[in-house]
């Protein structure tokens, strides 16, 4: 189990088409996901003003939106990345948005999802793959 | 014509510089077969006297509140304009600019809906205002639409009969669309009953909409059917009149989540109709559902005090098919009116003129049940207005007869309301004498037929 | 002139006491309040509003609205928004007594002169419109839209058919697409070419027996005509779909050309637009709505008919969707819409749309060269040009333009909109501006494109404020004074 406070390397986690990314761990025999969104997409949404949580406990699809941020005139909806129970939020994270652009990775995690079926990680990038994307985009 | 600059050298000038010959090379892109062949069939432009003229003679056919005494009301009501409201609102600055997209150049505007937003907010005791929708009518049914999105359900809205009937015929139109029941229950006492009305608020009611005064003037229960609607999960949306707030408790305090007006009392004359004023406030955790324009505080980069719009993300312009709500014009020259007139009453003109409309309406109901021909329709308490029952049910007849007489004695409720054929509704304000009172009673007890 | 000492809150004037009586003592028997009312409804005191003197009240609101701009102060081309000037006639002729004073549920019998002139409304509407059916009951043009779209619900409910989508060209305003989700469709974006226009190859390939409406703007946001329209009307026809118009821009084609000459089944008017408002800060408007006669019958009610010499309020027909307001509708501004219509003729109609395109052609000539125009040479009523070469070369943006402009004077244009311009500058000259002021204009953005990027960057410099901060007021809202 990862402790928290480890410096993240951005480098070992998955990504996803529309810029959030997946760390996983194993636990009591499944797989649990971290899930945020990356430091180029908060980068492109300048400054954020708002952001919506999902409940935990959720089924949600990968592909599914489940959440919201917002910058002053625009919003940018979350896709869940993977298939799963959403089992924890970072509730002090719509207080702190700063967060988000500070320690994407780390402090800026938004919730945490036990995985019901691995299928779509597959679909998901490495950091090399993911990084050419961001080139082409921005 | 009257508003156009160009003259023929200008016109000249202007063609060569665009490099077409005749303005008709202007509209090339339209093709030959797409365009209108002749004239449109309307009558000859009128200067300025003539039309002065067409519309004074047809102002003059109508007869209006100014010529007759008014106890019409309904939700459109014949309150005193002071006239400061006139004179403020009539300046161009207020009302040739629009929406304020440059704060820099809209801080008069954007500091007068802040205003108009936090005078709301302490009139109806509810944490956040917008800065105003079309009428009383689209806030109810806005008010209703972010009930169905905050708590995700969409089977049933639960109205009272004594919410204004064109409120809840807005409400249908709105709802067939969506999938969503409108529940309507009976008030033959004139109000509702709140048991009769937490038997049909279940697990998928998104709201329960009351009017408190009622469309016949009665005072409802709203803290108990509130409490019907939040242990149902449901939410409670109050109608409220602003002027009754000089005297009654503020929807904040009664429970509501949503509170929504007809603001056209605040100052604003009746015209049939409209522009009028919908007003909406409600609790802090509903604001990123909240419909419209909101100006909110900010410091510009001097760091001075300002004013912007704000929350903006929640609007069509953004949102598009996401939105909540498609409202994007709002009424903010009549919002300023309601402002300009909040502030000249201030909290002692409110209670004065919310204290006259009560004693006065209560004489009204007293002198005219003096005849025997004549009964209030419902024992429940009432402020500016009342409904009164026709023994000799000749309602329509009536009214005319009073209206020929000069007064404008009441509305009819049957149109809505089959079964009161035999009742109509009386309002008075404060704007009303004890002469014109007594003159009202008068001609009601001779029937119609002398003053 | 501008008082710049205060821009206190009315509710910083205050003082417990002040305040204005204005009614006079009570004439009838006064009774105790707490006899006639339940205690428990009543509030132990009024609400908290502030206490202020009349002059106080005067002088704040005064002061207030010198730190606006406005038609009546300056130049405000501010596209797709149609600020020409607004005839103090049609301010006056529409607060006669007569009119000013009437109640919504006064008997027929003594509105006959409201409803000629309601009626005569309807029926020049629907003549300009080419479409003869006509609702003057929407309070905005965003609510004449989504009256028009739950008028098509109706109509293919009646029709048993089971269509569920409607169509929207991706450059079309916000509120087209919010207004299909609240009439219960879905919304399917339809992409513009290069050129502006529909991209009908997609349009083609999104049309099915599905579709309900197609929604256009025409002429289109970017200000100009789509020729392939009467094309794109015979194939959603085809399909059994409706076209609707948005008639925000018919500024452009009075007279000239009719919607329902050109394919539009429905279309609605922004009269605070196109006859002259005023736009009173935000609103009010009007958005009354013309349909072809088949469709006469969803209309909402009332609409005014006419019996002979007399004028009546038509209850409400069977298929009519019902309402979607209260009372009329915002009759103050049909009043205004009446004279200025009175005003103009059929003539005087059809030259303020020649002089609306002629003024924004001429200013296009003006501008293309500093300012590209990607969209062509030729407009409508209003045209867009981008500042994206400028943003590329020197940093400058669309809304440093915009914001520099009020320091010269000008109202902005409308910039970033529409949404398919990078670095929009929407310009809407009006016809009721003269060749000096568009010259002036037009001199005053050239030399602004010449300054440099550090001024432009915090521009205005001669306003009371500047370049405020939203990002502050969206993530810790103020909407409200409070005394502490």
């Amino acid at each position: 189990m990862q402790k928290e406070g480890i410096t993240v390397n951005e480098e070992q986690l998955l990504y996803s088409s529309s810029h959030e990314w997946v760390r996983l761990r194993e636990d009591e025999g499944g797989k649990v996901a971290t899930i945020g969104i990356s430091a180029f997409a908060v980068q492109q949404l300048t400054d954020l003003v708002f952001m919506e949580l999902p409940e935990v406990g959720r089924q949600i699809a990968a592909g599914e939106e489940f959440g919201e941020v917002e910058s002053v005139k625009a919003v940018s909806p979350l896709y869940s990345p993977v298939d799963g129970e959403i089992i924890a939020v970072n509730s002090e994270l719509p207080d702190r948005l700063e967060t988000l652009g500070d320690d994407p990775y780390e402090k800026g995690w938004i919730m945490k999802v036990r995985l019901t079926d691995e299928s779509s990680l597959a679909r998901l990038m490495d950091y090399s793959a993911y990084q050419k994307q961001c080139s082409e985009e921005g | 014509m009257s508003y156009l600059f160009n003259t023929p050298e200008d016109l000249q000038q202007m063609l060569e510089a665009i490099g077409v010959g005749s303005i008709d090379d202007l509209f090339a892109c339209i093709p030959p077969s797409l365009r209108l062949d002749r004239p449109l069939q309307l009558p000859p432009a009128m200067g300025e006297l003539e039309l002065s003229r067409h519309m004074s003679a047809l102002a003059a056919s109508n007869r209006c509140a100014e010529d007759t005494i008014c106890f019409l009301g309904g939700g459109s009501y014949d309150h005193f304009i002071p006239a400061v409201v006139d004179a403020l609102a009539s300046r161009g600055e207020f009302y040739t600019s629009y929406t304020p997209y440059q704060p820099e150049v809209s801080q008069g505007n954007l500091q007068a809906m802040f205003e108009y937003q936090t005078m709301v907010c302490q009139l109806t005791g509810m944490d956040v205002s917008n800065a105003s929708l079309y009428d009383g009518g689209s806030a109810a049914v806005e008010a209703v639409l972010m009930c169905l999105s905050a708590t995700r359900r969409d089977g049933n809205v639960v109205v009272p009969a004594s919410v204004h009937p064109e409120y809840r015929q807005i409400l249908e139109t709105y709802l067939i669309n969506l999938g969503t029941q409108l529940v309507t229950v009976p008030t033959d006492d004139g109000v509702v009953d709140p048991d009769a009305l937490a038997a049909v608020v279940n697990d998928r009611t998104a709201c329960v909409l009351i009017q408190h005064p009622n469309f016949f003037g009665c005072l409802e229960q709203v803290e108990a059917v509130g409490r019907i609607a939040h242990d149902a999960g449901a939410l409670l949306v109050q109608a409220f009149d602003p002027i009754s707030l000089g005297l009654l408790k503020r929807p904040g305090d009664l429970g509501a989540d949503i509170a929504i007006a007809e603001g056209q009392s605040l100052g604003n004359p009746m015209i049939f109709g409209g522009p009028y004023l919908g007003i909406m406030a409600c609790r802090d955790q509903f604001v990123r559902r909240l419909p419209g324009r909101i100006a909110g505080q900010t410091t510009d980069r001097r760091g001075r005090r300002c004013w912007v719009l704000t929350l903006q993300t929640r609007e069509q312009h953004i949102r598009r098919d996401k939105a909540t709500s498609n409202i994007c014009t709002n009424q903010g020259l009549i919002a300023v009116r309601a402002a300009i007139y909040l502030s000249v009453l201030g909290p002692q003109g409110l209670r004065q003129t919310a204290e006259q409309c009560l004693q006065k309406a209560r004489y009204a109901m007293q002198q005219i049940a003096a005849s025997q021909r004549f009964e209030a329709a419902f024992a429940a308490p009432t402020f500016k207005e009342f409904v009164v029952r026709d023994t000799e049910d000749r309602v329509t007849q009536l009214l005319r007869d009073s209206c020929q007489h000069g007064i404008l004695a009441g509305v009819p409720l049957g149109r809505w309301y089959p079964q009161w054929q035999d009742a109509f509704l009386v309002t008075v304000t404060e704007k009303r004498t004890r002469s014109e009172i007594d003159a009202l009673a008068k001609v009601l007890a001779d029937g119609g037929r002398a003053v | 002139m501008r008082n710049q000492t205060s821009m206190r809150l009315i509710f910083e004037l205050s003082r417990s006491g002040r305040g204005s009586t204005v009614l006079p003592p009570l004439d009838v028997p006064e009774q105790h309040v707490q006899d006639l009312l339940p205690p428990d409804s009543l509030a132990d005191a009024p609400p908290p509003l502030p206490e202020v003197a009349e002059p106080d009240v005067v002088r704040h609101f005064t002061n207030l609205s010198t730190l606006n701009m406005a038609v009546d102060t300056h130049y405000y081309p501010l596209g797709s928004c149609t600020m020409k000037y607004n005839p103090k006639r049609n301010e006056r002729l529409s607060s006669l007594p007569g009119f000013l004073h009437l109640h919504p549920y006064q008997d027929e019998e003594t509105l006959q002169g409201l409803l000629q002139v309601l009626f005569e409304l309807q029926q020049t509407l629907g003549e300009i419109a080419g479409l003869p059916a006509v609702t003057l009951q929407p309070a905005a043009g965003a609510h004449g839209e989504l009256t028009a779209l739950m008028i098509a619900a109706a109509y293919f409910r009646d029709l048993g058919q089971q269509r569920t989508k409607v169509l929207a060209p991706d450059s079309a305003h916000g509120t087209n697409p919010a207004s299909a989700r609240m009439a219960g469709f879905q919304t399917v974006t339809v992409k513009s070419t290069r050129a502006g226009f529909v991209d009908v190859d997609d349009l083609r390939a999104k049309l099915d027996d599905s579709v309900a409406v197609f929604m256009i703007t025409n002429p289109n946001t970017l200000g100009l005509f789509d020729q392939q329209m009467s094309q794109i009307a015979d194939w959603v026809h085809e399909r059994g779909g409706l076209i609707y118009l948005d008639g925000a821009n018919m500024n452009a084609i009075l007279g000239i050309a009719r919607p329902g000459d050109f394919g539009a089944d429905m279309m609605h008017y922004n009269p605070h637009k196109t006859f002259s408002g005023p736009h009173g800060g935000g609103g009010p408007g009007a958005g009354p709505v013309c349909v072809r006669r088949h469709l006469g019958d969803y209309l909402p009610a009332p609409v005014v008919s006419r019996h002979g010499d007399r004028f009546t309020l038509e209850k409400l027909p069977p298929k009519s969707i019902g309402r979607v307001r209260s009372f009329f509708g915002n009759v103050g501004v049909l009043l205004r819409a009446y004279c200025y219509l009175c005003t103009h003729g059929p003539d005087g109609l059809r030259r303020v749309s020649e002089n609306a395109v002629l003024n924004a052609n001429y200013l296009l000539s003006r501008v293309k060269h500093f300012l590209p125009v990607p969209q062509g040479d030729r407009c409508m009523h209003e045209f867009v040009a981008s500042a994206s070469k400028l943003k590329k070369e020197t940093g400058v943006t669309a809304m440093d333009l915009a914001k520099r402009l009020l320091d010269y004077g000008f109202h902005a244009p409308t910039v970033y909109f529409p949404l398919t311009v990078p670095e929009a500058v929407m310009v809407e000259p009006t016809e009721t501006e003269s060749k000096e002021t568009l010259d002036a204009f037009a001199e005053t953005l050239f030399r602004i494109t010449g300054e440099t990027a550090e001024l432009l960057h915090e521009a205005p410099h001669s306003t009371l404020i500047s370049r405020p901060d939203e990002v502050q007021a969206a993530r810790k809202p103020v909407m409200r004074w409070t005394s502490e």
